[in-house]
């Protein structure tokens, strides 16, 4: 099943962020939930082993988006041998850009590539937060493979690719942690170093990107709070 | 050519990689490195992230050796995917290391193409240019010194058998070909691993370490 969402923010005249384009087919339904914010809401069990979705967003200068869902994403194989799942998250950032969906839950057998792709203009501002977790209680973790690539005024700031689960070449014992968590930050001074159990903020030009791992996504997002001083990040710890 | 190849990968080669531990050090502090089971899963780790992104780098940065503009692309996406300033900082002393013998065994004008400090994939890939081998055989280099210096930086650390870390090693080489032919066939590969990067972190912050990283 392929899903497409299409999203624009727009700085008005008066200075208000409007969006002249909420868009979505497929697996995806989206709504306006606040004046600058979007929510996803999955139309469907899924996504299934093949399904492919694509988030498009575009943020115009001095426009503000903030894009949530409304539940975790559960990840499941389809039936037989399962091809993986596949979602890209394509950004062009001129305003503010704020991506912290639920988080995404990979069951046992189930493959996923997440790709989030970002290009910021010199002045624009960036969150992107991840969530995932590695099977649901008691049960075989899956697969989850995220791709991360920021650019700024077409300069690459961050590309990392990150493998977890059974058959991950770095996932293996005695650290294979069933939770990772993520923020890449962008629009702020460039911080120290911070390292923490299981949990590290590295600095960017102009940003940082913190990454925190664990058994359960509670402890992981307890300790990436920890490094990055996050304030919303914190409350969803708690 | 074979010979030029096992030159640059030799570990005598004084481009002062000995002095680097590729994260070994703190994996032993950390308990997470204790033996020759362990030693295994952590060069497999690195082989399969930094290896495969500096053995990427390494066949591009050799395609690209006397185009001073690409180079500077290839060292900026080396940058992206070091987001670890004590990554960085070692990356770039072994290839200034490097750059420091390789440009006096293998004069060439390339040379002068590659940034200051260049990253070290970016240097090994210059290298093997200016010593008449392929993309290939840079991306091979380079996946083996990642984990050949973190395998005898264990072996220092932990007193290990010799015997056996050169078996671990060994044993590693199908993998080690399949992550350089993989890397220097496709896009730069971009696989990292924040367990490695708060390692990184973590010892560069310490005052009482054998290894510069």
């Amino acid at each position: 099943m392929r899903t497409l969402v299409e999203v624009v923010a727009r700085c008005d005249a008066r200075g208000r962020t409007v969006l002249p384009v909420v868009r979505a087919s497929g697996q995806l339904a989206v709504r306006r939930t606040g004046p600058t914010t979007v929510h996803l809401v999955a139309t469907a069990f899924g996504p299934l082993g093949g399904d492919d979705a694509e988030i498009r967003l575009v943020v115009e200068e001095g426009a503000r988006l903030a894009v949530r869902s409304v539940a975790a994403a559960v990840v499941l194989p389809a039936r037989g041998e399962s091809p993986s799942s596949r979602q890209v998250v394509r950004a062009e950032v001129a305003g503010a850009l704020d991506l912290a969906p639920e988080p995404t839950v990979v069951t046992a057998r189930a493959d996923h590539r997440a790709e989030v792709r970002v290009q910021l203009t010199e002045a624009a501002e960036l969150t992107v937060t991840e969530q995932v977790l590695l099977g649901r209680r008691g049960e075989d973790p899956g697969r989850w493979t995220g791709t991360t690539r920021v650019e700024r005024s077409g300069r690459p700031l961050l590309h990392t690719t990150v493998s977890l689960g059974p058959g991950a070449p770095a996932w293996l014992p005695p650290v294979a942690p069933r939770a990772y968590v993520s923020t890449v930050r962008i629009g702020e001074p460039r911080p120290e170093v911070r390292t923490g159990l299981d949990a590290v903020r590295l600095p960017l030009a102009g940003g940082w990107v913190g990454t925190a791992w664990a058994g359960e996504l509670h402890d992981a997002v307890a300790a990436l709070a920890s490094v990055t001083e996050d304030a919303a990040l914190a409350e969803v710890a708690r | 050519m074979t010979a030029a190849l096992l030159a640059l990968a030799d570990s005598r080669l004084p481009a002062g990689g000995h002095a680097h531990s590729g994260g070994v050090e703190q994996a032993i502090t950390a308990g997470v490195l204790t033996d020759p089971g362990s030693l295994a899963a952590f060069l497999r780790r690195r082989l399969t992230t930094a290896g495969a992104v500096a053995a990427g780098l390494a066949a591009a940065a050799c395609r690209s050796a006397d185009d001073a503009a690409a180079l500077a692309v290839l060292d900026a996406e080396a940058d992206a995917r070091t987001p670890s300033p004590a990554q960085r900082a070692a990356s770039r002393q072994q290839g200034r290391g490097l750059v420091r013998v390789a440009s006096r065994a293998w004069p060439d004008p390339a040379w002068a193409s590659l940034p200051a400090q260049p990253h070290h994939p970016l240097a090994l890939g210059v290298a093997a240019a200016t010593a008449g081998l392929t993309p290939r055989d840079a991306a091979h280099a380079a996946a083996y010194l990642a984990v050949s210096g973190p395998a005898t930086a264990a072996q220092r650390l932990l007193a290990m058998d010799p015997i056996t870390v050169a078996a671990v090693t060994a044993r590693l080489s199908p993998e080690i070909d399949r992550v350089a032919d993989d890397a220097a066939a496709g896009d730069l590969p971009a696989d990292t691993d924040p367990l490695l990067d708060l390692l990184t972190e973590v010892h560069a912050a310490r005052n009482d370490r054998f290894f510069a990283s």
